[in-house]
């Protein structure tokens, strides 16, 4: 009976944890709390994966990420508001502790309202830029959605974006229906920097561009930026992996345009909108449910016939061979898998002190992979230099968790009993037959003096007789 | 007839004279006699390398105690052990390089001592070490010399 309850326990507990690995507390910044009947199926989407929300207007006093010193809230979405400021309780700098207090962010900006001050500071931090003037939207004349925006072009259609990199897992559009299209209505654009940490999602295609509507209602005369520099949907991870997303219109997230038709210029027949699963899956993986590693060990033997092959120990000898594993797996929505590192990528391994002596990739390792972690492996010989080192992975790519994990070990030098016998090194074979003819020599020298009667010596005693 | 022209350079002489002194007694009467011919060949001129090197030879071995030459034939010995490691050092490489240093030194280190039993024992010599007998000598040579070979056989390891 108790078994069966502890299964149930269990059960329980699997579904219950079937959301973000950082927690479940969602603190949703509107500017009219009633204005989240609009986005019901956004919100129903976040708590159906298990979230909490709690809903707050700027200017609430109760309203505090920090509690008590710690996090009130785990993540963080900010809509757009109508306000100049955010007010005491969302500057930048509380955006940032939040941040570097691991909590995720997601902040949407709408081109219908300036965004605020605080934003734009926290978004400077993070080196994202938004127009000077605070407001700004993306047309685009050759792909929008003939439906809603003919005249205006403001609601653009874009086909569901592929990898920054050919090397880097597409966690947004991967698997996409191939006839659905992403809606971005009315939304603004932002220029990213060059910092690493920002990478974005979607780009505004090649003829779209960004412009002030309220100044320039006649002639656009003056871009914020055109083509490609618009990022759309854009990301940072922190250092300490808290994520943070800015998503350029807000309208995306609402119920009318999640499962709504488009029709792109030019196109002959309307098209399902991908809003709702893109707007999942921006979401999850802001909110950590997607590409979150994890490091479940690491193991490093020596790889030699010895007696004594414990594990990780704290001390090797130079020129030692060593076996180092590592074990990852990858948190996918609901369940640990086995990370899978992507094709043209590569898990790489350092020893180092100071400056890497080893950098070799590591490779899989089925036999101590399950279902669940994922283990890499590399042999490497040590160097011939004895110091303090550290087994050091760093693996640290976009949209996926970084790992910095270092091990350190001692290393030693030869001890004097360690080195090879002379007698075993076929060079050395010369001088002990020197040796040998030396001492050889010497032992018949010394015998044949013993026991060879000089002549002189009776000589000598003749003469001293004559 | 070698006998009579050797006398020719005038530190063989000399050595012959001390060694005369002491030990070599059939060069003692040989040096004064062949003193006045010798003049006479140098006069004939008819001296070249071969004889002047037949000259030290048989010199050598006439006038030179046996237990002397048995250094000097250690000693020629050593030199061409000593000369060997070197030159397969030079050629092949110095890679145990203990077991060079090793090798080689035990070889020059015995040459050294067997150079030095030669000077003790050698009875010109004898003013000299006025408190070291030829056994005593030899003595102290047979130590040293296991001492060496010990140090040397534990370094080579």
């Amino acid at each position: 009976m108790r078994s069966l309850l502890s299964f149930f326990a269990f059960l329980f507990v699997a579904a219950v944890s079937a959301i973000s690995t950082t927690g479940d507390r969602l603190l949703v910044v509107l500017d009219d709390v009633t204005e989240k009947a609009g986005y019901s199926r956004f919100f129903g989407d976040l708590e159906s994966r298990g979230f909490k929300l709690t809903f707050e207007t700027p200017k609430s006093e109760t309203l505090a990420l920090f509690r008590l010193g710690e996090r009130a809230y785990d993540h963080v979405i900010v809509f757009p508001s109508k306000a100049k400021g955010l007010g005491p309780n969302l500057t930048p700098n509380i955006l940032l502790d939040f941040l570097n207090a691991n909590g995720n962010i997601l902040v949407t900006l709408s081109s219908g309202s300036t965004a605020p001050n605080s934003l734009v500071t926290f978004l400077a931090e993070l080196d994202i830029q938004l127009p000077t003037e605070r407001t700004g939207l993306v047309v685009d004349h050759f792909n929008y959605d003939s439906a809603t925006a003919s005249d205006t072009h403001d609601v653009l259609v874009l086909s569901p974006p592929g990898s920054v990199r050919p090397e880097i897992k597409n966690f947004f559009s991967a698997g996409a229906p191939a006839d659905q299209l992403l809606a971005f209505p009315h939304g603004m654009g932002a220029s990213l920097g060059h910092g690493e940490l920002l990478a974005p999602i979607l780009r505004a295609p090649r003829t779209a561009y960004s412009y002030n509507p309220k100044e320039q209602a006649e002639v656009v005369d003056d871009l914020f930026g055109a083509g490609e520099q618009l990022a759309l949907v854009s990301t940072v991870q922190a250092r300490n992996s808290a994520r943070f997303a800015l998503i350029g219109s807000v309208e995306m997230l609402q119920d009318s345009w999640f499962g709504a038709e488009v029709k792109k210029i030019g196109a002959t027949k309307a098209v399902k909108t991908f809003n709702r699963e893109f707007a999942k899956r921006v979401s999850g993986w802001t909110f950590q449910e997607t590409g979150v590693l994890r490091v479940n060990w690491i193991e490093h033997h020596l790889n030699e016939k010895s007696a004594l092959n414990e594990s990780n120990p704290a001390i090797y000898r130079i020129k030692n061979d060593v076996t180092y594993t590592i074990s990852l797996s990858e948190w996918s929505w609901d369940a640990w898998t086995a990370f899978t590192v992507p094709t043209n990528d590569v898990l790489q391994l350092e020893f180092s002190m100071l400056s890497p002596f080893h950098r070799v990739a590591l490779g899989f390792d089925p036999s101590h992979s399950t279902p669940e972690a994922a283990a890499y492996t590399a042999s490497i010989k040590l160097p011939d230099q004895h110091g303090i080192f550290n087994f050091k992975v760093n693996y640290k790519r976009p949209f996926l968790t970084n790992i910095e994990e270092k091990n350190t070990v001692s290393v030693r030098h030869m001890a004097h009993d360690e080195w090879p016998r002379s007698f075993a090194i076929s060079g050395a074979w010369p001088w002990i037959a020197g040796i040998g003819a030396t001492v050889a020599g010497w032992v018949g020298f010394v015998a044949l003096w013993m026991y060879s009667a000089p002549p002189a010596l009776e000589k000598k005693e003749t003469k001293k007789t004559q | 007839m070698a006998k009579s022209r050797n006398v020719t350079p005038a530190p063989a002489a000399a050595a012959a004279a001390a060694a005369a002194a002491t030990t070599a007694q059939p060069a003692a009467p040989a040096a004064p006699v062949a003193a006045t011919p010798a003049k006479k060949t140098t006069a004939a001129s008819k001296q070249n390398w071969d004889q002047l090197f037949n000259n030290l030879v048989s010199y050598y071995q006439d006038s030179t105690p046996q237990r002397t030459k048995l250094i000097d034939a250690f000693l020629a010995f050593l030199a061409v052990v000593g000369v060997l490691q070197f030159v397969y050092c030079v050629l092949a490489g110095n890679y145990p390089f203990n077991a060079f240093l090793s090798g080689f030194s035990a070889t020059v280190g015995q040459f050294v001592l067997t150079a030095s039993l030669r000077i003790q024992t050698t009875e010109a010599n004898k003013a000299d070490f006025p408190s070291v007998s030829p056994e005593r000598a030899f003595a102290d040579f047979v130590v040293c010399s296991l001492i060496l070979h010990f140090f040397c056989v534990n370094f080579i390891n």
